[in-house]
């Protein structure tokens, strides 16, 4: 016989949106479910053992959790989450090293003045340029933040429109000519999965302004430890959560949402369905004569994202043996991102990896004397979704090798070092994630992708339906968990009185 | 729809050009999503017992194939598949070639009183169908450190998982050197033995000692346990191989001990997972002043019930027919986590637990015994 569930708001996916989206309407009086596939709240931020080691699974450094005293920060909504008390951040010293063998090898500080100086020691003479871009780029961060508060366009400094939906490319070749400093400041589009030539300035722009400004972080205990803080705020709140159930529907009554259906045949109704699950799966979730033609129309122009490939490793040594002086170093193999990029479509090696050491600033999950690193780059699932079953295995190593390879530049005897490692590829992403093609950041967040031409958080085209992730929105921890919040907060100002 | 700001910005026109001029992508990639799982992953198979062959007295290998005999997901050498029955679960390594896709064969020996084991050996036949979870395990040859030349210690049933390597060796032609030191109690008790002994004699690569701990007068071979002095005579110096490990719990500490003195680091020895402790009283942090064979009341989905505190909490739950997702049974896989919502849980050296799952009050019921009248979220 089928159960029925009455609540105020369903929320489909324990992920960072749907974590804090959860937390934020049960705290704020919603009757709110909670319901997640897996055992544990998180989606991506989890961890996992191996051996003597816990491996963080996604989190590599946490933008915007600010000072103390910084307004605007993830720590402000983590206060207002009741969570704050419940998370112990680490702070990282740096933004990154990055190294391209024989030509540059260059580490920033976490701060404006001290990044420029690194910058004009490696690459002199680029003082004045720094200076100008910094500024340039400090300005367009404000800006496209007051723009996506909703400021109106009247009191918005118009340096946001010159600048801000250039491709970062060009913003970098009319401030500067070596191709060394334009390659070591733009490292973290990895971050966002798009090269320079494709991403919009403003992305880059408010992701290192939210690096420098509110300083690189993590947390002890992993994401695992956020996501189970910000699952306890939304319990004590008196919320409800279902593990280990599947949404395998979202139910419609004459174009609205008005609840879900579980997979043990359970329908629960909800006067509001938001959903943290990916775009494609969540409208696929609805009866199509609920889904608006404009809807399909927009989802057709946006492209399945990147997703990743990742070495989760124990090292029997520590960082400072290994020769990590960073907790995040970028190893390219030359300076030209657009074909770094391009191999991202082929199993060519690995020509920039990110290695994560999780252990110069220290989250707990390595024994002593040992470190934990995460090895990683990018890949499009297409040529991992065409092998063989029989090839998988095979072509899995192979790659991992290529990887191994390139971390020798600054790890050299990375391999004779290893005491765990597991491999995930695109697949696993896919497994693990629901998530079309394994994407890990949501569509490609190109510059077509970008919040002035894509609706889904304002308008899901089908009533009671809100989406909140990185399908919806900006990928990344902080974007994902202020998203959740936000969709939340509209959410309740919308509810009748 | 565009944002009303979006006109204001310079070069705006392009990039809405670029949208309208896309190819609408009508890939269901749902459905390819799925695929993979289905491929990879399935959660569960309804799969085909074909044939039942008797290794000894108390021993059986079980073949299965899928139904409409396509293949089945891709293994790794040395992974086990869980194996549903009567309420409960087991798991079990498959012992078949990763070569050959379109059946898993599963050695199973009794276990003296053991529920699934002797189940399976007495009442599967051919044409029965067996539920099992898809491929499962790190217990397999990882090219990355594990290095060509490696070393198996196996006690009993434990042979199967080598058994599978040494298949994938041969099958697929890899240049890896293998070296079995295999224990048996009696001469009969040895499976896959003519198999085992063709396959050294023909393949340089594969070397197979057999050892008896109590051997008949036909025996000529090693006897005794595997031994630090055995094991270096009859596999020379370990210099860094790695050595595996996979038999009946008591082998574990015997073995971590016999390479210990043989100066054999612990990071070059991976270790099969083998059920829930045989007493986990006998480990040091068991809480003192807790008599293990009184009772406890156990809360979960709205039913409480009184268990023993030596009781692993997942075989407590099922005996209630609450069966949470479960896999290896020995405090690795995590599928079986539970949150302890009241009282005190004790965890099993076995238990891999995450600082957040301390922090958090999250354990593996698998290897988890109640100390206190405890409430569970499952």
């Amino acid at each position: 016989m089928r159960t029925m569930t009455d609540v105020d708001a369903v929320v489909i996916g324990a992920g960072n949106a749907g974590l804090t989206a959860a937390a934020t309407l049960q705290r704020a009086g919603l009757r709110t479910l909670l319901v997640e596939r897996h055992n544990v709240p998180g989606g991506c931020a989890t961890s996992f053992r191996r051996g003597r080691y816990e491996f963080e699974v996604a989190l590599h450094q946490l933008s915007g959790v600010g000072l103390e005293g910084q307004g605007f920060t993830l720590r402000g909504l983590f206060n207002k989450l009741g969570v704050s008390d419940r998370i112990d951040f680490v702070q990282e010293e740096d933004l990154y090293r990055a190294v391209v063998p024989g030509q540059h090898d260059v580490t920033l500080p976490a701060d404006w003045a001290g990044a420029a100086d690194a910058l004009e020691e490696a690459f002199p003479g680029n003082r004045d340029r720094i200076e100008r871009f910094f500024k340039l780029l400090r300005n367009v961060a404000f800006w496209q933040i007051a723009a996506m508060r909703g400021l109106p366009g009247d009191d918005i400094n118009p340096v946001l429109f010159r600048q801000g939906l250039r491709p970062l490319g060009d913003v970098l070749d009319e401030h500067f000519d070596d191709p060394g400093i334009k390659s070591v400041l733009a490292a973290y589009w990895v971050y966002l999965g798009q090269p320079p030539s494709r991403l919009a300035f403003q992305d880059l722009a408010v992701t290192l302004f939210a690096y420098l400004e509110f300083k690189p972080w993590h947390v002890r205990g992993g994401s695992q430890a956020m996501s189970t803080a910000i699952l306890d705020s939304f319990l004590d709140a008196g919320g409800e959560v279902r593990f280990n159930t599947a949404v395998t529907g979202i139910r419609t009554e004459r174009g609205r949402a008005v609840g879900v259906r579980l997979d043990d045949g359970e329908e629960v109704s909800a006067r509001e369905v938001v959903s943290n699950a990916s775009l494609p799966v969540t409208y696929g979730m609805l009866d199509a004569s609920a889904v608006p033609h404009r809807i399909r129309t927009d989802l057709a122009t946006r492209r399945v994202g990147v997703s990743g490939f990742i070495l989760h490793m124990g090292l029997d040594a520590t960082p400072a043996e290994l020769g990590f002086t960073t907790s995040t170093t970028f190893v390219n193999a030359d300076t030209d991102d657009e074909r770094t990029y391009a191999a991202y479509h082929t199993l060519e090696p690995a020509r920039g990896i990110c290695l994560s050491s999780y252990d110069v600033a220290p989250i707990g999950f390595a024994p002593s004397g040992t470190t934990h690193v995460g090895l990683m780059t990018l890949q499009y699932s297409d040529l991992w979704e065409k092998l063989s079953p029989a090839e998988y295995a095979k072509a899995k190593f192979a790659y991992a090798e290529t990887l191994l390879d390139r971390a020798e530049a600054v790890v050299p005897g990375i391999r004779d070092a290893i005491e765990e490692v597991d491999v995930a590829t695109p697949l696993t992403m896919a497994r693990y994630l629901g998530h079309p093609g394994g994407a890990i950041y949501g569509y490609d967040q190109d510059r077509t992708e970008n919040w002035l031409f894509r609706d889904s958080l304002r308008d899901p085209g089908v009533p009671g339906l809100h989406l909140a992730g990185s399908w919806a929105g900006f990928g990344g921890f902080q974007p994902t968990l202020e998203a959740g919040h936000r969709v939340a907060r509209n959410l309740l100002h919308a509810q009748p009185a | 729809m565009k944002h009303a700001l979006a006109p204001l910005f310079d070069g705006h026109d392009a990039v809405q050009a670029e949208i309208d001029r896309r190819p609408a992508d009508t890939a269901d990639h749902t459905a390819a999503t799925r695929r993979i799982l289905d491929t990879y992953h399935p959660a569960r198979l309804s799969l085909t017992v074909t044939d039942v062959v008797t290794e000894t007295p108390s021993t059986a290998t079980f073949r299965l194939r899928r139904p409409d005999g396509t293949d089945l997901p891709p293994f790794l050498a040395g992974q086990y598949v869980t194996v549903f029955a009567d309420g409960t679960s087991r798991a079990y390594a498959i012992s078949s070639s990763p070569a050959r896709a379109d059946h898993w064969d599963l050695t199973v020996r009794r276990v003296p009183g053991g529920r699934i084991s002797n189940h399976l050996v007495d009442t599967v036949a051919p044409g029965h169908t067996l539920v099992t979870t898809g491929p499962m395990g790190t217990f397999h040859h990882n090219p990355l450190f594990h290095g060509d030349d490696v070393v198996f210690l196996a006690g009993g049933s434990g042979v199967a998982p080598a058994m599978s390597m040494i298949r994938d060796i041969l099958d697929h032609g890899l240049d890896r050197r293998f070296h079995l030191l295999y224990g048996s109690r009696s001469a009969d008790d040895v499976l896959f033995r003519d198999e085992l002994d063709a396959l050294a004699a023909k393949h340089p690569n594969i070397r197979v000692d057999h050892v008896i701990a109590d051997p008949g007068p036909q025996w000529a071979g090693p006897t005794g346990f595997l031994t630090a002095s055995l094991i270096e005579t009859l596999a020379g110096p370990l210099d860094g191989r790695m050595v595996y490990v996979c038999g009946p719990q008591a082998l574990y500490p015997y073995a971590l001990a016999q390479l210990a003195e043989l100066g054999h680091p612990p990071r070059r020895i991976r270790f099969e997972a083998n059920g829930a402790p045989a007493d986990p009283t006998a480990q040091p942090h068991w809480p003192a002043d807790t008599a293990p064979d009184t009772e406890v009341t156990v809360t979960a989905r709205g039913q409480s019930f009184r268990t023993r505190r030596d009781r692993p909490l997942l075989d407590a739950l099922e005996d209630q027919g609450i069966r949470p997702e479960a896999a290896c049974r020995s405090g690795e896989c995590s599928l079986c986590r539970v949150r302890v919502v009241k009282g005190t849980v004790h965890a099993a050296e076995e238990a891999r637990l995450r600082l957040s799952d301390e922090k958090f009050g999250y354990t593996h019921s698998c290897v988890a015994y109640p100390i206190t009248d405890v409430e569970l979220d499952v």
